[in-house]
């Protein structure tokens, strides 16, 4: 029987066939998502200098390591920095990733519930590979969305 | 890179669904298509905002944001203006669309937009298809604060690319506070263009700062002019833009 992988935290590998762990050489940063609407928290390691993962975002920004990975976040102007649909709240790890542009300063000064640690997913770039970050997809974020603006 | 994610991962949310009533070529290469919900109901949105469209591209779909060129009042269809961009697959899919297909979109989106007009004089800045979110902009300007002086600034690359050309020359004959200037150059020179000109009316031979700005238009010469005008005093939340 084929042992199969799967990834869990740290940075280590559990083999179901052998029972043992087999390290990782190369650093991997750490994304953990919650979802204000109550959706179950994801967590993805990944290694930034293979970035970009998908092709919506910055490349290693938290829309692109998200996507990348299968986990949806709105970003309805195709992660071009020109909404607010993507908007995240750092809770941790704030200062590990790269700085907000005026741009994005400008988007994030009308997006609702804005709060001092707030970034756009499409332009918060993780470069750190040893970066812990944890982030909260509002839920006004994901309302936007769904509800139907007609009348 | 990784593995793409599940198709239905990335393109998922998809809300409304529209049918397309008309389509109108401006050029060869500019078309407006006139959408309307096939729930039968109006589309509510903010002039400038944008709608996301679901195109589908192989095995997967993207959502590419489009803006509302019509006014929110218009009853009926609304619509949505686009030119063809070398490698623009999505672009490229909605040129592909006929009269009576149908399309998967959400929103309307968009924190560049003009609800209620500032009482303050306005000035209006587009380049090409940029025109589509300030054309709605403009028009509740005019009708929301009739006593402000508005000004637009648009550019294109020749005079067949001036867009609405006719509505916007109608307004500017009938409206005595609105006035449009409309710029011709190659696709290099249209920012330098822009930028002399906004730095001529509003920036070196006007000491007024209380204006507001909306700007809309492709790449960094937009940013030149927000920063053209920031830096010469005009309040930061003056300065509107969208950088497409």
């Amino acid at each position: 029987m084929q042992a199969t992988a799967t990834k869990i935290c740290g940075r280590f590998h559990w083999l179901n066939g052998a029972h043992s762990l087999n390290y990782d050489l190369n650093p991997m940063a750490k994304l953990l998502i919650q979802f204000e609407n109550g959706d179950p928290e994801k967590v993805i390691e990944f290694d930034p200098a293979k970035a970009p993962f998908h092709h919506d975002g910055k490349p290693g920004s938290i829309l692109d390591v998200m996507l990348g990975h299968g986990v949806h976040l709105e970003h309805a102007c195709g992660g071009n920095c020109a909404c607010t649909t993507c908007h995240v709240i750092v809770k941790q790890g704030f200062n590990k990733l790269g700085e907000s542009s005026e741009q994005e300063e400008d988007l994030l000064d009308k997006a609702p519930g804005l709060t001092p640690t707030s970034r756009l997913g499409c332009q918060a770039v993780i470069e750190d590979p040893d970066a812990e970050i944890v982030v909260v997809v509002p839920r006004y974020t994901i309302n936007q969305v769904s509800e139907a603006a007609e009348e | 890179m990784t593995p793409d994610p599940p198709p239905a991962q990335a393109g998922k949310r998809a809300a409304l669904n529209a049918r397309v009533e008309k389509i109108f070529d401006h050029t060869p290469d500019t078309r407006s298509l006139f959408l309307s919900l096939t729930s039968g109901k109006h589309l509510r949105f903010v002039p400038g905002q944008f709608i996301s469209i679901t195109i589908p591209l192989g095995d997967e779909t993207r959502s590419r944001p489009y803006s509302i060129a019509s006014d929110p009042e218009d009853r009926g269809s609304f619509e949505i203006c686009f030119n063809r961009v070398a490698g623009g697959r999505g672009v490229g899919w909605l040129f592909e669309r006929r009269v009576g297909d149908l399309l998967d979109f959400s929103g309307p989106f968009g924190a560049f937009t003009l609800d209620q007009a500032p009482a303050a004089e306005l000035g209006f800045i587009a380049e090409g298809t940029a025109i589509a979110p300030i054309r709605p902009m403009l028009k509740r300007a005019l009708a929301s604060s009739p006593a402000s002086k508005i000004h637009l600034i648009y550019a294109a690359s020749d005079r067949d690319h001036v867009l609405y050309v006719a509505e916007l020359d109608a307004l500017a004959r009938s409206t005595p506070n609105f006035s449009c200037e409309i710029v011709i150059a190659t696709a290099d020179r249209i920012y330098d263009r822009l930028f002399a000109l906004a730095q001529a009316r509003w920036v070196t031979d006007n000491a007024d700062r209380t204006r507001h700005f909306y700007i809309c238009g492709v790449g960094k010469g937009v940013i030149r002019l927000r920063d053209l005008l920031r830096g010469a005093g005009y309040e930061r939340r003056s300065v509107h833009y969208e950088q497409w």
